[in-house]
């Protein structure tokens, strides 16, 4: 057994995971308040990097020369508010009609969009691979060595910005009037509501953050990888086995899911072989779904009586 | 509501009836390439270059004196999908078809639907040995093959001193086949390889495989498979501390590799590619319409198109069994990407492939 190898194969998926535990974290939430797997999700993913990337293109075109960290900075709060507003359009335009509809009607909503979105996308930006500006990447791509691990800048940018994203959320769940307002709302919607709190406005907002988180994770992607029209099928896909695996509803449930599965896809590839990556990943969620439903960390359920 | 019923009954029946009336106006051929899905930008490249064969077909007053219609079909890169479009195109009335890219879909579609049909079918991008070798009387390519090109990639690693090699595929017909040719033939030259695996073609993240690429140390990764994948590859390698230069095939050949790989990345890498005249005049239209450099098989589906029409011509009537014993009978036919002349089974002897090396963002003729 090489450690080095190992430790290698560990931050490998601890990158990829941090990115899916960000989108993860939308799905877990509107399923939380909603019981709705939003299937457009993995498209606010995908426009939110296209975002980052118009951001940063332009940027460049109008000469405006940003330093690196502060032209990020811009790209990431458009990208993230520029998610926000389609998240809650999204949600203003073909959920809320539907909410006293039966719940299949949602879910094939949500695929429905979900179509509609990456067409879209497909037809405004074309078909090709894009990278983000060579400048932003170049300057992420070297990185040191510790022993037999090769650490890239990116896969710290990565990592620490997720952790820091994450521990936000954390706090605005857990300590603001309206993370409390979103607790109440996941728990029961009826009393929330006679308690004063209004249900719209914490499901627009469920949405937004969601969809903001989903950008960021965009940008981190787009910063290591390429994008393209497609991306937010498969990484939607990826990011739902993980809120599945920490136990969909569940916030802290979602960030460890999404680490797990990038950890065990890196070294189910890195170990047997990457033909098995996607297996390993659909094998989880199969084994999740049967023997533990309520994910990892366990579905919050309230009883309704 | 009756007379609306009525002038839908009209309509349709006159378009049944003026359906062999439009046939018999415009000749019609085919391109299927996939036009969506993760290889949309190469199936754009291959129907562009067919695009503008039958644009300049019309602007010089058609073939037989008739008007040439393009029928594109989108395979997705999907083998279902292939079989389906191929049945759309056979059923549109194209004497004949340029496509596919993918040598998954080229082998099923030219002897499950095409052939019975009779419709001809010239791939400009499926290098995979099996197309050609199955006595089909209606396959052809422009393109060469891959046990060639495995060949002359393996000889050129051998003689640029590469020792040990670790051989990476996308599973598909063409990347596999490609990489168990060059794997055979750089054994068979004395040079060993470390190891040989598959990726998921379509992925983004490819650390975890190349990390283990890192820990055999190869000289040289060789990759059979296209330039999306390839260019992630090449750039991702950096990420893991891998250094060992990488190699591909054909389909690694387009300037976006570069790009997705970053300058820095792809500085050095060896692809084999048919040696072209690229700032021919085919270049200069090409960018000139749709504003971007020719694709890797932009060029061998203008070739592949112009040779079916030009078969047309001969063939002096656009019957399908006409033009695939017009298209077999092609000799000396210049093209943009050479000298085409077909053999027996439907390839071009003599097909030659060079070596390529990415110099300062370029690719650059080595060999």
């Amino acid at each position: 057994m090489d450690w080095g190898i190992l430790g290698q194969q560990i931050l490998n998926g601890l990158t990829i995971g941090s990115m899916y535990a960000l989108i993860a974290l939308g799905y877990t939430m509107v399923y939380g308040i909603l019981q709705l797997i939003n299937f457009a999700h993995g498209e606010v993913f995908m426009i939110g990097s296209f975002l980052g990337l118009g951001t940063l293109a332009l940027l460049d075109a109008a000469h405006v020369n940003l330093p690196i960290p502060l032209a990020l900075l811009v790209a990431f709060v458009v990208a993230m508010a520029g998610a926000a507003l389609l998240g809650m359009a999204i949600e203003r335009v073909a959920y809320r009609p539907l909410r006293a509809s039966p719940r299949l009607a949602l879910l094939i909503t949500a695929l429905g969009l979900s179509i509609v979105l990456q067409n879209a996308v497909m037809l405004i930006v074309g078909t090709e691979d894009r990278t983000y500006p060579e400048a932003y990447t170049e300057a992420l791509i070297d990185g040191f060595d510790i022993g037999a691990i090769h650490i890239s800048y990116q896969q710290i940018f990565t990592l620490g910005l997720a952790l820091v994203l994450m521990t936000l959320l954390t706090i605005l769940v857990q300590k603001t009037r309206m993370g409390k307002a979103m607790r109440a709302t996941a728990q029961d919607p009826m009393t929330a509501g006679l308690m004063g709190i209004e249900a719209n406005r914490v499901i627009a907002y469920t949405f937004a953050i969601g969809s903001a988180l989903a950008a960021a994770g965009g940008i981190l992607f787009g910063l290591t990888y390429s994008i393209n029209f497609f991306i937010g099928y498969q990484a939607g896909l990826k990011a739902f086995i993980a809120a599945v695996l920490g136990g969909i509803g569940n916030i802290p449930g979602a960030m460890v899911g999404g680490l797990v599965l990038g950890v065990v896809e890196a070294l189910g590839a890195g170990y047997v072989s990457g033909t098995w990556k996607d297996v390993i990943a659909f094998g989880i969620l199969v084994v999740v779904l049967i023997f533990r439903p309520s994910g990892l960390l366990g579905e919050r359920v309230a009883e309704k009586v | 509501m009756r007379q609306f019923i009525a002038a839908i009954l009209a309509t349709v029946t006159s378009v049944s009836l003026a359906v062999p009336v439009l046939a018999a106006d415009a000749i019609k051929i085919g391109v299927a390439s996939p036009i969506t899905g993760a290889l949309a930008k190469m199936g754009a490249d291959i129907r562009n270059g067919a695009e503008l064969a039958v644009q300049e077909a019309n602007a010089r007053g058609g073939v037989l004196g008739k008007k040439v219609e393009l029928v594109v079909g989108d395979d997705k890169g999907d083998p279902r999908e292939g079989i389906t479009v191929a049945n759309k195109l056979v059923q549109s009335g194209v004497v004949g078809v340029v496509g596919h890219l993918n040598s998954g879909i080229s082998i099923p579609t030219s002897k499950e639907v095409y052939a019975p049909a009779k419709v001809t079918m010239i791939s400009p991008a499926s290098t995979n040995p099996e197309l050609t070798q199955r006595g089909l009387k209606n396959v052809f390519r422009t393109i060469g093959r891959d046990d060639q090109q495995g060949k002359d990639a393996a000889e050129y690693a051998m003689k640029a001193g590469f020792k040990t090699v670790v051989v990476l595929h996308n599973k598909n017909a063409y990347g596999q086949g490609l990489a168990e040719v060059f794997k055979a033939n750089f054994e068979r030259l004395g040079g060993k390889v470390l190891m040989l695996d598959g990726i998921q073609t379509g992925d983004k993240d490819f650390t975890p495989v190349l990390t283990r690429v890192r820990a055999k140390g190869p000289d040289l990764v060789f990759f059979g498979g296209e330039y999306q994948d390839g260019g992630l590859l090449v750039g991702q390698a950096r990420k893991v501390g891998l250094k060992a230069p990488f190699m591909g095939g054909d389909g690694l050949f387009d300037p976006l590799f570069i790009k997705l790989a970053g300058k820095k990345a792809s500085e050095g890498a060896i692809v084999t590619f048919p040696p072209f005249d690229r700032a021919g005049s085919f270049a200069t239209t090409y960018k000139a319409k749709y504003g971007s450099e020719p694709g890797a098989y932009s060029g061998y589906s203008y070739d592949a198109a112009r040779v079916l029409l030009d078969a047309v011509k001969r063939a002096g009537k656009a019957d399908r069994a006409a033009v695939m014993a017009q298209v077999s009978r092609t000799k000396g036919f210049k093209g943009v990407t050479g000298t085409i002349t077909f053999n027996g089974q439907g390839d071009q002897p003599g097909f030659k492939f060079g070596i390529w090396k990415v110099q300062s963002g370029n690719f650059e003729l080595v060999k």
